[in-house]
């Protein structure tokens, strides 16, 4: 990912031609732009008219046999000018993910969290998280994104928020987030554009320290900052009472914490749920990132918590040099270039992981090259011979302790906290190499998700139906029952006869006992199928699903041995959820627009082997629990008949009816004993003791798991430590 | 749990039969049985064992024709039906059920039809949306299954079915009490009751004078008959069955048959439905085996109509009503019965019909004249002594 955002920052300059209105003491000789630089060329050429075209092509001396010249090369000179990256991008916004104003609501939260994120696993903070949607009319919404983070120094603060390609992750290989674009700073400028709003940060060191508070806007031409509040130097808030006072007087929104960052951008967008929503992408962060504690209002008003599952930081992953298998030509040659002055072997074995003197050695004599010659003596046609060579030769692969897989543990707890069930299965896969690059697949999966639902009892429900603010019965299912759809609640309505737009408090004791019956009765799994989170790094994947090497991995596996019902080419039925996580120091995107992972065979082998090792773990439990249902079924049937098997024998020859009950009763247990099995004797849950799963899988009571129902005053209280 | 809370209680099954009207001997028996299924239940739970039944299984499988005898008799081959198999528990707790209302109705001395059994037992399942019977003909197979069970008889019971069939002709009847002279029904006929056991119905050799009894298939030949009085003219009791003949038909044939030694004689369509319909009267029928004994009457005749009928009684092409495959494969059936199969006679008749291809109904007779059946046709056969054995 390194890479790409080298290839943005080339971008500076771009073959682009202006109109004659600019300045001609900034117009430019530019050589040639670097043929990596395709990209951006060609959508900076979209912009252009049909006039500029039309001259380019003439320059090139591509045109017809036309007579008339329309301009010269000095007048075509004039016109060519230096463009700021700002300026690039405030034209090609669609690039950093603001081709919509539902996409540019998502990308800046999601923007603003993976940098608070990596800012606090950097310095080594539990992070919490507090994200703030609000709705300022006009499709306008304000974006507040706090975390508790270490806080920035007072001079970065402006270079952070206000300057495009302004960071710390850009040039090393290390597992990290920041794969998600230019940054903060874009979505800053997108809010600026749209709103004229500018950007507000409120950052705090210390608990002692001062508040800094800056509102910024991008200079797009320049692409600097301007500091619009101080007099250009922003403000300091002290710490204590007089600064909560100055933060109350002015207004600004601030969660009190000894130290942390919030920015707050005002933008246009549109605010929705499900598919590619913030709501979605908060969820997956908070199972992915289990160490993370998450608050969230949406615009509706609505609070969701993600509290934190466990209190230990991942692993800081470590920094590798690249390995020679992961290198391609021109790279090589790059990397030649920035070591001159030393032997071909000492550069082997000081750039490359892996590479020993004696490695360097079997290189150099298939390359045919001298141990000893100079860098510098390396031309291209001995760079090429030298990345043949390293082909050819067996190289170990390379170190795979710099991944920090998240564990299988803490991927059950992460699920376990957000998605309903009542089986849960993790499995991490020890790390594996594409290409020379080291990376790792996790795979964790929740079963059961609407089972909750199913076991409340009237009373819980009772209790739910007063505590609910909602003001139909339809919202109210759907937001108290998490991973109950619309589609399953309009069922459920249905079933119960009950009208759509019928308010709960409305409701009688009579309609709740309705709407339990059909809570219960209705099968609101029927046509579901199965839900994939993906996650690169974890970082959750929304969009392009189809052409992503995990849901074709998943698609591609034969879940019907595992209990599940698949239809050939689709995903399997059922309420399951399956998470992936791929880690990688470099995950191989398929785009530009880093949705969906590319199809390594050696990625897909180790996605395979992971889904099937949660997927035996499902297949067990399913089929040990259809057994158990089956033998209760049958002891339904017997029970539903002996009570009047009873009653007509104590018809006939006056026996006790109660009496022989109990006893068919008794022979009725003993003939389907499988149903209760060890359960009395050990007094234990039939899942542990009779299902040896290992300690990758989690059995839950579905009643229990926190996910299940959301209870809007309860759990804001109690869980939020 | 002992055998001491599981006790009958005594007292309570005397203070039923104190209730109840005094239990005829045939009663007492059949309660006996009853009492009999519901005692196995018990003991069975007393020992922890899955309380079932044996019913003797109803099929062709299980009946066997004895040559001696001339009837139809059932095997030995019972189907067993368990309380705690899936696929029986439902049909276990409705013999029980069946069995428990038949006692009902022994205690109380009354009858009722088989859709009156349905109502009696037809019941929501308590904490179920499920019904002990959804359609009448689930509760009929299973009175069946209780009376090859109990070797009880339907009436024994105190079921009967609907009543079809009627009689006319020179007998007087003691019907409950009340004589009937079947010489003066007017225009109809009397309706022969479903239950015509010696204690509903009583004959008396002396009050008939009836040398015969014609039977034929529907009422409405029977109706021809009536109308012009064939069995004043030839001194006979004229019956009908509707159809196939209802048991209480069947039973009140044998008694003639058997107490007042008249002989009996059939004029059914010449068709496989016909042939069956006189096959049921002789040997009995597959389904009530076991009661074949009491109805079957091996000496019946078959007097017509024949195959050769449409030749010789010139009849027109108009009456041939053709075969379809149905009666095809049910004729080659037909002839398959062992106790047609030894018959030339028989043998010959079916292949003639099948040769004919077409099959003829009485009424077809009707055809050359309105009374040729009665005045010409059926005279002529029994003069010429012209039937099928």
């Amino acid at each position: 990912m390194a890479g790409k955002r080298i290839n943005r920052t080339k971008n500076k300059v771009s073959p682009t031609k202006r109109p004659a209105a600019a300045p001609p003491e900034r117009k430019t000789r530019r050589g040639a732009a670097p043929s990596k630089n395709g990209d951006g060329q060609e959508h900076a050429a979209e912009t252009d008219d049909a006039t500029d075209d039309v001259a380019h092509a003439e320059s090139n001396g591509e045109a017809p046999a036309a007579p008339k010249r329309r301009a010269t090369a000095q007048s075509m000179a004039a016109k060519q000018r230096d463009i700021s990256v700002s300026e690039f991008f405030a034209k090609n916004r669609h690039l950093l993910g603001f081709d919509n104003p539902r996409k540019a609501l998502l990308t800046t939260v999601k923007e603003a969290v993976d940098n608070s994120l990596d800012a606090c696993e950097e310095a080594g903070i539990l992070p919490e998280i507090w994200v703030h949607i609000e709705a300022t009319g006009n499709d306008r919404f304000k974006v507040g994104v706090q975390d508790s983070g270490p806080g920035i120094l007072k001079k970065q603060i402006p270079l952070i928020f206000g300057k495009l390609l302004y960071g710390s992750k850009f040039h090393r290989l290390r597992q990290s987030r920041g794969q998600q674009g230019i940054g903060i700073s874009a979505a800053g400028m997108y809010g600026v554009q749209t709103t004229g709003k500018p950007v507000k940060i409120i950052s705090k060191v210390g608990a002692n320290k001062p508040a800094h508070y800056y509102e910024i806007q991008i200079d797009t031409k320049k692409n600097e900052p301007q500091i619009l509040n101080g007099r250009g130097e922003g403000v300091d808030i002290p710490p204590g009472k007089k600064g909560a006072d100055a933060i109350a007087k002015h207004g600004i929104e601030w969660e009190d914490q000894p130290h942390g960052t919030r920015v707050t951008i005002e933008l246009q967008a549109k605010f929705v749920r499900g598919r590619g929503s913030v709501d979605e992408y908060l969820e997956q962060t908070a199972i992915a990132n289990p160490h993370v504690a998450l608050h969230y209002k949406d615009p509706d008003g609505n609070t969701r918590d993600y509290p934190r599952s466990a209190d230990k930081l991942p692993p800081e992953p470590k920094e590798i040099k690249p390995h020679p298998y992961g290198v391609e030509l021109g790279r090589l040659i790059a990397l030649l270039h920035d070591n001159p002055n030393v032997t071909v072997a000492q550069f082997l074995t000081s750039t490359f992981s892996r590479v020993s003197g004696q490695v360097a050695r079997k290189i150099c004599n298939t390359a045919k090259i001298s141990t000893r010659s100079s860098t510098r003596r390396i031309g291209r046609k001995e760079a090429d011979s030298l990345f043949q060579a390293i082909q050819a030769t067996r190289i170990a692969s390379p170190a795979t302790d710099c991944i920090s897989p998240i564990g299988e543990e803490l991927i059950l707890k992460g699920l376990h906290q957000v998605v309903p069930g009542e089986f849960y299965a993790a499995a991490t896969r020890p790390p594996a190499v594409y290409r020379g690059n080291p990376f790792q697949i996790e795979v964790g999966l929740a079963y059961g998700g609407q089972a909750a639902m199913q076991y409340v009892t009237k009373e819980l429900l009772r209790e739910l139906i007063e505590e609910t603010d909602a003001r139909t019965i339809r919202q109210f299912l759907v937001h108290t029952f998490n991973g109950l759809g619309s589609d399953a609640a309009d069922r459920i309505l249905k079933e119960s006869q009950l009208g759509t737009r019928q308010s709960p408090s409305g409701l009688k004791p009579k309609d709740v006992e309705k709407l339990l019956a059909a809570m219960k009765g209705v099968n609101v799994s029927e046509g579901q199928t199965m839900e994939v989170l993906r996650y690169a790094n974890r970082v959750p994947l929304q969009f392009s699903p189809a052409s992503c090497a995990i849901t074709q991995t998943v698609i591609g596996t034969n879940w019907r041995s595992y209990g599940l019902s698949q239809s050939r080419g689709g995903l399997p039925k059922g309420p399951v959820t399956v998470m992936v996580h791929v880690a990688s120091v470099w995950v191989p995107f398929t785009s530009e627009s880093k949705e969906a992972i590319a199809s390594y065979p050696e990625i897909q082998k180790e996605l395979r082997l992971a889904l099937q090792a949660v997927g035996r773990h499902l297949g067990t439990y399913v089929r040990r629990r259809l057994k158990v249902k089956q033998q209760s079924d049958r002891r339904q049937v017997f029970l539903r008949y002996l009570g009047e098997v009873a009653t007509a024998v104590s018809e006939i020859n006056a026996v006790d009816r109660d009496s022989l009950y109990e006893q068919l009763l008794s022979v009725a247990k003993k003939r389907t004993s499988d149903a209760d099995m060890k359960l009395d004797e050990r007094g234990r849950p039939i899942e542990e003791s009779e299902l040896e799963l290992g300690k990758n899988v989690l059995i839950v009571d579905p009643t229990e798991a926190p996910a299940a129902i959301n209870r809007a005053t309860v759990a804001t209280d109690s869980e939020v430590v | 749990m002992s055998k001491k809370l599981i006790r009958r209680k005594r007292g309570a099954v005397a203070e039923a039969k104190a209730v109840a009207a005094t239990l005829t001997p045939r009663d007492k028996k059949t309660m006996g049985s009853i009492v009999g299924l519901a005692d196995g239940v018990v003991n069975a739970a007393e020992k922890r064992k899955d309380p079932h039944v044996d019913i003797p299984s109803r099929t062709l499988s299980n009946v066997r024709y004895s040559p001696r005898k001339r009837i139809l008799e059932m095997g030995n081959s019972t189907n067993r039906r368990q309380l705690f198999d899936l696929a029986q528990a439902k049909a276990y707790m409705r013999t029980m059920l069946v069995a428990s209302g038949c006692k009902k109705l022994l205690t109380q001395g009354k009858t009722t039809s088989l859709r009156g059994m349905y109502y009696m037992l037809k019941r929501t399942i308590r904490d179920t949306k499920e019904n002990t019977f959804d359609d009448q003909s689930e509760c009929d197979t299973i009175i069946e299954d209780v009376e090859v069970l109990l070797a009880s008889l339907r009436e024994e019971l105190h079921l009967y079915a609907d009543k079809r069939g009627e009689m006319v002709g020179n007998i007087v009847i003691t019907d409950k009490g009340d004589e009937i002279d079947c010489s003066r029904m007017g225009s109809g006929g009397y309706a022969i009751p479903s239950i015509v056991e010696p204690e509903v119905i009583q004959l008396d050799s002396k009050k008939c004078e009836a040398k015969f009894v014609l039977h034929v298939e529907k009422g409405t030949v029977w109706q021809r008959f009536n109308e012009d009085k064939f069995w004043k003219k030839h001194n006979c009791i004229l019956t009908h069955g509707a159809g196939q003949p209802p048991r209480g038909v069947r039973r009140m044939l044998f008694r003639l048959h058997n107490e007042l030694k008249l002989p009996i004689y059939c004029v059914l369509d010449n068709d496989p439905w016909g042939y069956y319909i006189y096959s049921v009267i002789k040997q009995g029928s597959i389904n009530l085996a076991f009661e074949s004994q009491r109805m079957a009457i091996p000496d019946v005749r078959y007097l017509g109509l024949r195959s050769r009928d449409f030749e010789r009684c010139q009849l027109s092409d108009s009456v041939q009503i053709a075969l379809n495959e149905t009666d095809r494969k049910r004729a080659k059936q037909i002839a398959g019965y062992p106790w047609f199969a030894k018959k030339r006679e028989w043998q010959r008749e079916i292949e003639k019909m099948l040769k004919n291809d077409f099959k003829l109904e009485v009424e077809s007779l009707i055809s050359k004249d309105i009374s040729y059946v009665t005045e010409e046709y059926v005279p002529v056969r029994l003069a010429e002594q012209d039937w099928l054995d």
